[in-house]
């Protein structure tokens, strides 16, 4: 199949480059894209052997879509099949997880976009030694398990940790507290907006930022005009992919945090804790909500992101 | 770069829509953090109004005519569903008779009773079921998961247990009142975590001792429901929390890592641990498992593991 179908590589591939800047106009844009779009149904060649492989393609693709779709569609079958469950203590838990998981992830959020921008301009825009070293451990969070980011945490911030005794003599201490659950989100979700948004700066053409400043911006006007424009839509990416990690925190939290209602239980902790209590119904109610909320979210990005093409 | 051409990136944002859907969402998420008590509610749990005894009802001894257990010639594979608390027990009985019958190998997957019996109601495969209490036995037998009778294989007491330099001061079981005291059970849901509050409930009532309120200042020192038994233990080792309630059983696997304060006997409760084969599992295999372990080798190490026998 990679045989035939070449399509032309030559041109691809700088296309793709000048694409992820930003720079390419929306015709070129669609031309560049369309041997890849050949690729996958097969049209290029219209042989029968093609046509096999183009089926199989099909075929593989749906398998995968099948096995992420399926688990969903039965959450919400079974949740509406078992919609008595909810009585007063359900929505009691639901309003405190709810409530706990939208404000720790939004205060997670800012202090990851707060703290993650500077993080990755200097990372994607500087050379200083120990760079690839700073990268690593920025990358580090996203590849280790929940487990090992909760052991961590406790072991840097619990009572009888390296930070954490200092803390805890001066008066602190931070574990089986809210300030926790967002700390166990910080460490697992950062890393998944600076990566993101390091990609971004690093794609901006140094030249229209030169431009910029030759035409007598200062600083701050180049970043606020012309950078920060550009890196937005990554900056964007990154922050959904962040804050829906931080979201889904659970290892992390239940070791480092605890798990209280109202505090420390976010909407994870409590699916949980309902399925530990043999409560199948209310896990699977919790579970839905949670999954409308961000659905509710990602389509809410989406819409505000999509349909602009003017100007680009 | 990572998700350059994800769709988040390939628009430029509304400019006025991102930012007010941004505000919009942390006005929304902090919200509910305002109106969230500093320290959330301690719901109060239910005390029964007459105290005398535990309601837990005896499951009716497995009559063994042979206490010896007979694996079949052949060995295979065992699949045991048991609560946390068994763990080391099980663990060590597992050494003891893989290696007396070098084709047997046994599987386990520990967890809090509920849990373990939601999993074999959804389908999960097992061939035999040790539950921590009798509740959960019949909640299994109920569902038609239990082939034949439920047998009590050990018994296990109450016990509070303290990181080993003991922070807050516990002496005895009246300070678990002290103000200030971090104190974690499991959630009300699972044995161990039914059995805490049973057992508070009964110190309340002799006021003499353990001072008037009792239930409400314990209740107000609870700062994490943890999942099962052992997660309580783990919080207590690290010395995260101040105080727990475990099982001898627990306190005894933990060893030197924590200082146990002992619960009187007229307030303690006695865990039964009832054990049956599954009605889909290896009848064969599990009823032989269960044999060990009622057997006077079985309760041998059960002992040593801070469990009491029964008697046959």
């Amino acid at each position: 199949m990679t045989a035939k179908s070449t399509g032309n590589p030559a041109i691809a591939a700088p296309a793709r480059e000048l694409r992820g800047a930003g720079m390419l106009s929306t015709e070129s844009r669609v031309t560049a894209s369309r041997p890849a779009a050949d690729l996958v149904t097969g049209k290029v060649t219209g042989g029968t052997s093609s046509r096999a492989s183009g089926l199989a393609v099909w075929a593989l693709a749906l398998l995968l879509l099948l096995f992420l779709a399926i688990p969903v569609g039965a959450l919400v079958i079974r949740a509406l099949g078992t919609g008595g469950a909810w009585d007063t203590e359900t929505y009691e838990i639901l309003r405190q997880a709810l409530g706990l998981s939208l404000a720790t992830t939004a205060t997670t959020m800012a202090i990851v976009v707060t703290l993650g921008t500077p993080l990755a301009f200097l990372l994607a825009r500087r050379r200083f030694p120990g760079a690839a070293a700073i990268e690593a451990i920025v990358d580090l969070p996203i590849v280790l398990p929940p487990a090992v980011a909760g052991i961590a945490l406790l072991v840097a911030f619990g009572r009888n940790g390296l930070v954490g005794r200092w803390l805890a003599e001066s008066g602190i201490t931070v574990g089986f507290t809210t300030i926790a659950v967002v700390m166990a989100q910080v460490f697992v979700s950062a890393p998944f907006y600076v990566i993101a948004a390091r990609g971004g700066f690093a794609r901006v053409d140094a030249d229209i930022e030169a431009a910029a400043a030759d035409l007598g911006a200062t600083p701050g006007q180049v970043f606020r005009t012309v950078t920060l424009p550009l890196v937005l839509p990554s900056l964007i990416a990154g922050a959904v992919l962040a804050w829906a990690r931080a979201l889904g925190e659970f290892g992390a939290t239940i070791m480092f945090a605890g798990n209280f209602p109202g505090v420390t239980q976010t909407m994870p902790l409590a699916i949980y804790g309902r399925f530990g209590a043999g409560d199948m119904a209310a896990a699977l109610l919790l579970s839905v909500v949670l999954l409308l909320a961000s659905l509710l979210v990602l389509l809410g990005v989406r819409i505000a992101g999509g349909r602009m093409r003017d100007g680009v | 770069m990572v998700g350059s051409r994800h769709w988040l990136m390939r628009h430029r944002f509304r400019r006025f829509w991102f930012w007010l859907s941004c505000l919009a969402y942390f006005a929304f998420a902090w919200v509910p953090l305002t109106s969230l008590p500093a320290a959330a509610q301690h719901s109060l749990w239910e005390c029964p109004s007459s105290i005398t005894r535990s309601e837990e009802s005896e499951a009716t001894p497995l009559s063994v005519s042979t206490p010896v257990a007979e694996f079949p010639g052949e060995g295979g594979g065992l699949t045991v569903f048991a609560a946390a608390s068994l763990t080391d027990a099980f663990e060590a009985i597992e050494s003891e008779l893989e290696s007396a019958n070098p084709d047997l190998s046994i599987t386990y997957s520990f967890g809090g009773s509920q849990a373990l019996v939601t999993q074999l109601t959804e389908g999960a495969e097992a061939d035999v079921f040790a539950s921590a209490n009798v509740a959960q036995m019949d909640a299994a037998i109920e569902a038609g998961l239990i082939a034949g009778d439920a047998a009590t294989f050990a018994r296990n007491r109450l016990t509070i247990v303290t990181p080993r330099d003991n922070p807050a001061g516990i002496e005895s079981a009246a300070d678990l009142g002290k103000e200030g005291t971090l104190l974690v059970l499991a959630q009300a849901e699972v044995p161990a975590g039914r059995y805490a509050r049973e057992a508070v409930c009964r110190m309340a009532s002799d006021t003499a001792t353990y001072g008037s309120d009792f239930v409400r200042r314990v209740a107000a020192n609870v700062v994490s429901e943890e999942e099962d038994v052992r997660d309580v233990l783990a919080k207590v080792t690290l010395g995260e929390a101040d105080a727990g309630i475990v099982y001898v059983s627990d306190a005894a696997a933990a060893g030197e890592q924590v200082q146990v304060v002992d619960i009187p006997d007229e307030v303690n409760i006695i865990a039964t641990y009832p054990i049956a084969v599954l009605a889909e599992g290896d009848q064969a295999l599990g009823s032989a498992f269960v044999a060990y372990l009622l057997s006077d080798e079985g309760q041998a190490i059960l002992e040593r593991f801070g469990f009491q026998p029964v008697d046959q």
